[in-house]
This record gives C-alpha cells, sequence and structure tokens, in this order.
C-alpha cells in the first residue's frame, strides 16, 4: 500500500531536523575529585567561606553561610593549570596561583596568573595579576602587603628570578621582576620582617631569600634597588652551610641565622649605609654557641637584646653586639622556642623584656623562660605535662590572645594558658587535626577519614564531641552572614562528590544538625 | 539567524513533501466515509527536544523519546472536513550521569482536546490541533555521599500545538467498508510546559542522614518542539 517509500523517509528527515541534538556542557561529565596535591589541598578555611577546590572544573567553590546551618555555594574559576593556592595569615583571601595554557598556542590562551578571592561572606574576585611566565611557588606576606611568585615551570626557567607583587597595586605596575645573583642555589623559603629600625635610614621592610648556601636581602621599601647576598659559613666538618632558621628583632634591625648541622650562629645587624648607593649594610658577624642549636630566637632584657640559643639541655644567651656569651642550664633539652611577650600584653613595646615558651620534641616539659632585671640570668618555670610538643599553634583574635594550643604527637593535645600558666590536655582516641577558629574563640578537633570530630571552648575548656553521619575530610568554622557561626565538616571522596555537615558553631550539637550533599554541582551549567 | 533559516528549509521541504503526494493521488477522489475515522487507537514514538539546562542533569543530549498510545473519535462531519476528540499518553525515561553520579528523569504526559483534519484524498488527511496537556515528571538522583537517591516530583500542567499528516497504508478503497483500516502518521509541533524547580529530596526512610537538606539543581521545562510519529488502526 506504501506507494513510494522515498516519500516516507523524507517525512522522517523533516522530523529528525526539527527534533534536531543538542549537547550539555562537559562540567557535567567530570566527576568531583578532591585535589590531593602536594602544593594544593582539597580545602582552605577563610573568615566566612569555605574554598574547595574542584580541580575537574579548574574552579573553587566558595562555601557560605547565610545563616546559622545554611550553607550555599558560589564558584569562581581558577585559572588553567592551578600551581598552588594559599590563604593569607588573616584568613581574609584565597590566593590561586595557575601557569595558565601552556604553550600558548592563540592569543586567546590564558595566561599564567595570581588571583585573589575573597574569603567572607560574600566572596568574590578581588583581582587577579597576570604574569608573563608559569611559576610554580608562592610565598605571602604575613601583613598581605606582598605576594612573591617564584620558581617557573617553562621551557627556560631562571630560578633565582622573583616577581615580587605589591598587593596595594593593580595590573603590570604591581610587579616588580628580581633576579637574584647567583652562586649556584636557588630559592628555598622566603620571609617578610617587619619594619626593621635601620640605623641612619628609615624603618623598612626586608624580604629574606634563603637559598643552598646564602641568604639574600631584599630591600620591599626600594625593591628595584641592588639586594644584599650574604653567603653562609661553611660548617664545621667543612660541609656548605645552609640556613635552618632565620630570626629577626624589630628594634635593633638585627637578623640571626641558624646555621644547618653547624654550632655557629651569625647575626647580621643592619646598619647604615657604607656607600652612598646603598640603602644599608650588613656586618656578619659568626657567633659560636657551643653547640649545634636546636633552635633560636632574640629576646629582650634590661640588659639589652640576647640571641638565645637552644643547646642541649642549656639556653645559651649571646649579646650580639659584644658577642658575649652567657650559659643559663635549663631543666631539658628543648627544640623549640617561642616570643610570648605580645600575647602576654598586646600593649608591650617592641623593647619590653620578653618571655618565651620552651618546648621539646623530645621531652614531656615544656617551660617559661624569663630574662629580666629582677632575676639577672633570667628565671625558667618548667612544668611536666607528660608528653612532648610537635608544635605550638597561635590563637588568632584578641580575647585569647593569651591562649597556645600544644600540638604533641600522642592522642592529646593541649590549651595552654600563658597568664595563668596552666595547661588543660585534651584527650582523644586517634590522633587529630586542629583547625582553630577564625575569630579565636575555640578550637576544632577531627579525625580525616573518621566521623568523630569536636570543638573545645577557649573560655569554658569544655569539648563537645560530635558524630557526623559520614566520613569527615576536614572541618572549618566560618562566619555567618546574619553574624552566626558555623561550623563545616566536609565529606569528600573520589568520586563520592561533596557533602558538609553543617552545625551551630556556637552551640554545636548533632541534634540540629543539617547534611548537605552534592555541593559540587554548585554553578555547573 | 542560521536555525532559522534551517528550519525555513525544512518546513519548505514538508510542504512540498505533502503536496507531491497529493497530486500524485488525486485522481483517487471519492466519497470519504469510514476514511473518516469513527474511532481511531494510535502507538507511536513521540521524539522531543528539551533545550532546558536542568535537563542537563539527566542527558547527554536534549532529546527525550517517548512511547505514545493515543486514542481519538470523530465527533463532526462536513465534506472533508471533521473534527475529533483525540488524546494521547506519552511515557519516555532518560537515563545519564552527573559529574558521575546516576541520574533518571521519568516523564509522564497526558493530552486530551479536539482535533481538525481535513482530507485532502480518502487516504490522506491533514490535521492540527491543540491539546491541554498534564505532566508528570520524577527526577532522580543517586546521592553516593548521602548513601540515598533524591527525587524531585512534580505535576505540571501545559499544552501541545501541533500538526501533521495521516496516510492510509491498509483497508479497502471504499468509503462504505468498516473493516479497519491502518494509517501511518506524522506530525510535529511544539508542547508548552512550564518550568518546574528540580529540588532534590530522598524520601522517607531513606538511609540518608538526618535533616539532610534538599538538593537545589535549578529548574526544568519538558517543553519544546516535537515530533510523533504512530501507526493507527481506525474503524
Amino acid at each position: 500500500m506504501i506507494e513510494n517509500p522515498t516519500r516516507i523517509w523524507g517525512w522522517a528527515a523533516c522530523a529528525l531536523g526539527l527534533v534536531g541534538c543538542g549537547s550539555r556542557a562537559s562540567a557535567w561529565d567530570a566527576p568531583f575529585t578532591p585535589s590531593a596535591g602536594v602544593t594544593v589541598s582539597s580545602s582552605y578555611g577563610l573568615t566566612g567561606s569555605v574554598a574547595v577546590v574542584d580541580a575537574p572544573l579548574g574552579r573553587v567553590l566558595m562555601l557560605r553561610s547565610p545563616s546559622a546551618l545554611s550553607i550555599d555555594s558560589v564558584a569562581f574559576g581558577l585559572g588553567h593549570d592551578l600551581a598552588t593556592a594559599q590563604v593569607s595569615s588573616d584568613k581574609k583571601t584565597l590566593f590561586a596561583l595557575s601557569r595558565g595554557v601552556q604553550p600558548q598556542r592563540s592569543a586567546s590562551d590564558e595566561l599564567p596568573q595570581l588571583m585573589l578571592i575573597d574569603g567572607s561572606t560574600a566572596p568574590s574576585v578581588l583581582k587577579s595579576y597576570v604574569l608573563t611566565e608559569p611559576m610554580d611557588n608562592l610565598a605571602l606576606d604575613p601583613q598581605n602587603e606582598w605576594a612573591v611568585v617564584y620558581g617557573g615551570s617553562g621551557t627556560v626557567v631562571n630560578p633565582n628570578e622573583l616577581v615580587l607583587v605589591d598587593l596595594s597595586q593593580d595590573g603590570d605596575v604591581a610587579q616588580t621582576f628580581k633576579t637574584l645573583r647567583s652562586t649556584g642555589g636557588k630559592p628555598k623559603r622566603l620571609t617578610f620582617t617587619p619594619k626593621l629600625a635601620v640605623a641612619g635610614a628609615d624603618p623598612r621592610r626586608f624580604l629574606v631569600v634563603e637559598r643552598d648556601s646564602d641568604i639574600v636581602l631584599i630591600d620591599l621599601s626600594n625593591p628595584v634597588a641592588n639586594v644584599v647576598t650574604v653567603p653562609l659559613p661553611v660548617t664545621e666538618n667543612g660541609q656548605t652551610g645552609t640556613s635552618a632558621q632565620i630570626v629577626y628583632d624589630a628594634a635593633s634591625a638585627t637578623l640571626a641565622v641558624r646555621v644547618a648541622g653547624s654550632s655557629s650562629v651569625y647575626a647580621l645587624p643592619l646598619g647604615a649605609p657604607a656607600q652612598p648607593d646603598e640603602a644599608f649594610s650588613v656586618a656578619p658577624n659568626l657567633i659560636d654557641v657551643g653547640g649545634i642549636p636546636a633552635a633560636i630566637d632574640f629576646m629582650h632584657t634590661a640588659d639589652g637584646l640576647r640571641l638565645v640559643a637552644l643547646v642541649g639541655t642549656n639556653a645559651v644567651l649571646v649579646d650580639p653586639v659584644t658577642t658575649n656569651l652567657k650559659t643559663k642550664p635549663l631543666s631539658a633539652a628543648f627544640t623549640g622556642i617561642r616570643r610570648i611577650t605580645a600575647a602576654l600584653d598586646a600593649t608591650a613595646s617592641a623593647t619590653a623584656d620578653d618571655v618565651a615558651l620552651l618546648y621539646s620534641q623530645n621531652s614531656t616539659t615544656i617551660a617559661f623562660l624569663t630574662l629580666d632585671a629582677s632575676t639577672s640570668n633570667g628565671s625558667v618555670d618548667s612544668y611536666d605535662i607528660g608528653v612532648s610538643v610537635k608544635d605550638v599553634i597561635d590563637v588568632p583574635g584578641d580575647t585569647f590572645a593569651d591562649r597556645k594550643i600544644l600540638e604533641t604527637p600522642a592522642h592529646q593535645f593541649y590549651m595552654l594558658d600563658l597568664t595563668k600558666r596552666q595547661s588543660a590536655p585534651m584527650e582523644t582516641s586517634t590522633g587529630l587535626t586542629l583547625q582553630v577558629a577564625p575569630d579565636g574563640d575555640r578550637v576544632w578537633a577531627y579525625e580525616p577519614g573518621g566521623t568523630g570530630f569536636a570543638s573545645v571552648d577557649f573560655s569554658t575548656l569544655h569539648p563537645i564531641s560530635l558524630k557526623a553521619e559520614r566520613a569527615v575530610s576536614s572541618v572549618y568554622e566560618i562566619e555567618a552572614a546574619d553574624g552566626g557561626h558555623s561550623a563545616l565538616a566536609l565529606h569528600a571522596g573520589n568520586g563520592q562528590g561533596l557533602g558538609a555537615t553543617v552545625v551551630d558553631a556556637v552551640h554545636p550539637s548533632t541534634a540540629t544538625a543539617r547534611f548537605y550533599s552534592g555541593l559540587e554541582f554548585g554553578g555547573v551549567k | 539567524m542560521a536555525r532559522f533559516q534551517w528550519f525555513g528549509a525544512l518546513k519548505a521541504a514538508c510542504i512540498a513533501g505533502a503536496a507531491a503526494l497529493s497530486f500524485s493521488t488525486v485522481a483517487e477522489a471519492e466519497p470519504l466515509g469510514s476514511h473518516q475515522p469513527l474511532v481511531q487507537a494510535s502507538l507511536g514514538v513521540r521524539a522531543s527536544k528539551v533545550p532546558s539546562k536542568g535537563y542537563d542533569a539527566f542527558a547527554t543530549s536534549d532529546e527525550l523519546i517517548q512511547v505514545s498510545i493515543g486514542v481519538g473519535a470523530t465527533v463532526l462531519k462536513g465534506g472533508n472536513f471533521s473534527l475529533a476528540g483525540v488524546g494521547f499518553w506519552d511515557y519516555g525515561t532518560r537515563s545519564g550521569t552527573a559529574r558521575g553520579d546516576g541520574t533518571e528523569l521519568d516523564v509522564h504526559r497526558l493530552s486530551i482536546g479536539p482535533e481538525f483534519r481535513y482530507h485532502l484524498i480518502p487516504t490522506l488527511f491533514v490535521f492540527a490541533n491543540a491539546l491541554p496537556a498534564f505532566a508528570h515528571s520524577e527526577a532522580s538522583l543517586d546521592d553516593p555521599i548521602a548513601g540515598a537517591t533524591r527525587y524531585a516530583r512534580h505535576w505540571s500542567f501545559g499544552a501541545d500545538f501541533a500538526a501533521g499528516a495521516a496516510y492510509q497504508v491498509y483497508g479497502m478503497r471504499s468509503g462504505e467498508s468498516s473493516k479497519p483500516r491502518v494509517w501511518l502518521m506524522a506530525e510535529g509541533g511544539y508542547g508548552y510546559q512550564p518550568s518546574t524547580r528540580l529540588v532534590l529530596s530522598p524520601d522517607a526512610g531513606s538511609d540518608a542522614p538526618q535533616r539532610t537538606q534538599p538538593l537545589d539543581l535549578g529548574s526544568l521545562a519538558l517543553g519544546g518542539p516535537f515530533l510523533r510519529a504512530s501507526a493507527a488502526v481506525s474503524f
């Protein structure tokens, strides 16, 4: 009965043409995979949001809390081929360094860039600095005035080139390209000093670049000026000296370098310029402290500035001007020293008598070291806390500035009240990761991969243990847009998507916690 | 602009095809009789293009293929013109993945309304219809972290507007015959359906954590151009 089949096929062709085809965005085909790189973490806690790196889509998801217990997200492209990301010391800004499209095939290919993302309750891209060459490393100024990118990954790399980015400026004028004179090494670690009171000159900040066998001083008040390179001394066994620690004293404009494997410390007082074209001069002074120091730091005393070197069970006090030494016996072989003067008294002057906290990875004793006029040689108040200390964590904010958290290698951590010199142990069943709230009111502890997490309020030292219904990868507290505080326990696994259990940070309870998942879909179109 | 040109060309081709069919059989004109079906039942396929962004979570392309079952009955006749009441039930499903999570969309569409028909010749008629439609959709997403399947279910009201042609491929030449006739039918048109929110939540009693919050994947509008090809039996 079909008189002409070709006519039927004609109708079919019409039909197919009318319906047509369409394809979706490729983002739907990219499973969410948490970043697990060395230089890029899977997530970053900021003051008002949590940044979750969505590497498959080259973007960051900023999770924010409109009100306590609620979250939503906004996504920003991070640039092609993310090299590293860091959070500013005040946790207000996320810095993302991307390499861009390499090699570039067209003018539209994305260039390397350093992007700044506001981490408040209303995240936004603050600014972006376009770089000319892909860089791998990023160093941030704790005072948020500078960022330095270095360590290129192009075909030809100048390992001693630094790009100093003045964060107060925009565009190309913000960037200063600085090539350090090579002595065979390359930058390993960068330290930004506060303003140092250099004699005969205005106070100025310095960037200290530690390289394999020397350190380089860059005057940040005039970054295009010539740098000063200070070779490090060889060790006692004839090996090339490398810096293990840099400390500084602002009032006297003095730096000191602990040289790895050497019993000598290198004092570097910065003085008035010796030449007309110099902004400052350096008069290195090598001081043998009688043994290999585990740690060094400056301390102010009534008798003047002293460089304290922890050598065995002694504190060797060095007068950086005269290089005279005094030895103060200690109760243990301390391996760490942290000045806590400002934590005890925020109004203390820069030259006030200092108090230092001594701790050790090899001993269960902590001590408070004071070098003041009344005690002549100083005092050491020791406390056996029963466990060694791996690290000392500062508490941000003003409310509990006199508190420290002692991180231990065991299943416990200590809340330390510096004023009362009291420590409160917090015992756990497993090793925990600690995350201090941005406002410094409490600390969150969790075991990555486990379901348990807890908060400890600094005012009461009362721990509240919580148990999520899914494995926790990290915990962050953020400020909510309505002024409240939310704690986000993130759930992220390979190919599992992204979720979060959200609790009221001030009154945490799983009875009111809310569970969110599918967060990886935020912004996918 | 290019898309409009493409549709224009298709439209011209369709009209030309219909005209060719008409002219080749014009000599067959005779009394219509039972060529104007008293009742009719059809089985076919409806192919829709769903351009909604919300559809992307469930499919890698915009097509939605549905099985289509239709019934109709002529209620008025006047020369070559007739008016029928027709109704369709279209059902289709589309499954895929969204960032690695399994997804599925089930769509039922029930439309009913008047259809105007004009017989060019006894074995060929063209028609146009405007059918109010009800659609029920069930969107689901397998949520691995929640450990449950999330759902968004909606009823929505819309309408189908279509025109097409039916050609008799089996049946007696005489309109006096009351024996069954078999038709091949093709129609195209636009299905309007307002968007509904894709707010997916696990069902009560699932293994999802307590107070699992809804997941908002935007909105889904199941409207768009469609084609339906079917075979019908009439009496």
